[in-house]
C-alpha cells in the first residue's frame, strides 16, 4: 500500500463515518474487485460470493463509526469478507474434500524422500501454461479444506504478508505459516501429479 | 540434517527468517541431495505460479447488480438517519417552548427558575430575547427563537439534575 493510498483511505472513512453516499460509491469503487476476488477465491460460487460482498460493503458502513484505524481500510475490509465467507461456509454441506495429508511428501524410515522428485520448474515456464496452471491451482485449491485455503487464498494469492494474513484471521503468525507451508506442500505435489500425467497420458 | 527436516524447515529458509547456522546445514544438504534440490525448486516454482492466478473479474452485470443494491441501502440508512435526527430536533425546540413558556408565566419550579435567571442575568443575547418576549409578565407565543438562544437553552436543559427538564412538558 502507498503512502498516497492510506491518505485516501483516510478521506473516504471520514466521509463513510458521517454516511456520505459518495464516500460509498468511492469505497465500491475502490475495493469490489479485490473483494469480490477475494469472496470468489473462498467460496468458489458467484451467487454465494454476491451475498459476501453485500454483507461486507453494508457492514462497512454500518460500523465506520467504531473502526477506529489501528489498521488499515483494506485489511479491515478483508477481515470483515473473511468472516463472511465463513458464515456462508459454515451452514454448507461441503461436497467431498480431499485429505490434504494424502498429498504430503513421505519419507523413509531414514527420513529420506521415499517418492521420485522431479524438476519441473524449468518445464512450466512458457506463459502458455503459466495461465493453464493457473486453472489447473484454482481447481485444486476447491479441495483444500477452508483452514488452509482462507490462509493460502491471503498470502499467496492476495499476497498479503504473514503478518497481515495472521492479524485479519486471528492466528498467530507461526500458525499462519504452518497452514501456508501445508497447503503449499499439497499443492506441489499435486501440480507434480498434473505435470506426470501430461507426459505420460494420453497425448 | 535429512531430507524429512529439511521439507519441514523449507518456509523459513525461503522467507528468511531461518537462522545462519541451520541455513549453512540445509545448503549442506541441498549440495548433495539431488531430490531435496529437485523439491526445493519445486515448492518455490508453485509460490510463484500462485501469486499469478488472478480470481476471476467480475462480471459486469454482477458488479452493476452489487452496486445497486449498496447504494440503495446506503440511501435508505442515509434517510433514516436524517428522519431520525430531524425528530430529535423537533423534540428539542419542543422542550424549549415549554421552558420559554413556562418562564413567561412564572411557572418554572423554583431551582430551574433559579438557574435560568442566573444564566440570563449574565447571557446578553438570551437575556434581550427574554426581555423580548415580556419576561414573567404573562403568557406570549414563543416564536422566532433566534438560533444561538435555542442553543444556549438546550444546553441549560441538559445540564439540569434528571427529571427537571421533563417535568417542564
Ligand atoms: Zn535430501
Amino acid at each position: 500500500m502507498t503512502t498516497e493510498r492510506v491518505v485516501d483511505d483516510n478521506v473516504l472513512l471520514e466521509g463513510l463515518r458521517r454516511g456520505a453516499p459518495e464516500a460509498v460509491e468511492s469505497l465500491f469503487d475502490r475495493y469490489h474487485n479485490r473483494i469480490f476476488g477475494l469472496a470468489m477465491s473462498i467460496l468458489k460460487n458467484e451467487s454465494d460470493a454476491e451475498e459476501a460482498v453485500q454483507d461486507v460493503f453494508l457492514t462497512v458502513v454500518r460500523k465506520a463509526n467504531t473502526f477506529k484505524g489501528n489498521s488499515a481500510l483494506y485489511s479491515w475490509m478483508y477481515r470483515i469478507c473473511v468472516n463472511a465467507c465463513l458464515m456462508r461456509l459454515r451452514g454448507k454441506r461441503r461436497s467431498e474434500t480431499v485429505s490434504i495429508e494424502e498429498f504430503m511428501p513421505v519419507f523413509t524410515e531414514e527420513g529420506m524422500h521415499a517418492s521420485l522428485i522431479d524438476d519441473w520448474s524449468k518445464e512450466v515456464e512458457r506463459k502458455a501454461l503459466e495461465k493453464e496452471l493457473g486453472q489447473v491451482i484454482q481447481r485444486f485449491t476447491e479441495d483444500l479444506s477452508e483452514k488452509y485455503r482462507v490462509v493460502f487464498v491471503l498470502s499467496d494469492v492476495e499476497g498479503l504478508s504473514n503478518e497481515e494474513t495472521a492479524h485479519i484471521l486471528g492466528l498467530t503468525v507461526p500458525a499462519v505459516k504452518s497452514r501456508l507451508h501445508r497447503a503449499r506442500l499439497y499443492l506441489r505435489e499435486r501440480l507434480s501429479g498434473y505435470l506426470q500425467e501430461g507426459k505420460t497420458g494420453p497425448q | 540434517m535429512n531430507c524429512k527436516e529439511l521439507v519441514y524447515m523449507l518456509e523459513d529458509y525461503i522467507d528468511g527468517t531461518m537462522e545462519e547456522q541451520l541455513r549453512r546445514e540445509l545448503s549442506v544438504h541441498i549440495e548433495a541431495c539431488e531430490p531435496c534440490l529437485n523439491f526445493l525448486r519445486t515448492y518455490e516454482k508453485t509460490r510463484i505460479l500462485c501469486r499469478h492466478i488472478r480470481p476471476d473479474e467480475i462480471p459486469d452485470e454482477l458488479r452493476k447488480r452489487l452496486k445497486t443494491f449498496v447504494m440503495e441501502k446506503v440511501r435508505e440508512r442515509q434517510r433514516n438517519i436524517e428522519k431520525y435526527l430531524g425528530e430529535e430536533a423537533r423534540e428539542r425546540l419542543r422542550q424549549v417552548e415549554a421552558l420559554l413558556r413556562a418562564y413567561a408565566v412564572n411557572r418554572l419550579p423554583p431551582v430551574v427558575a433559579a438557574l435560568f435567571q442566573a444564566h440570563n442575568d449574565r447571557c446578553e443575547r438570551c437575556g434581550a430575547f427574554l426581555r423580548s418576549i415580556n419576561g414573567g409578565k404573562g403568557p406570549v407565543e414563543i416564536t422566532g427563537i433566534p438560533p444561538d438562544v435555542e442553543e444556549h437553552i438546550v444546553e441549560f436543559l441538559d445540564a439540569l439534575p434528571p427529571g427537571e427538564a421533563t417535568n417542564l412538558t
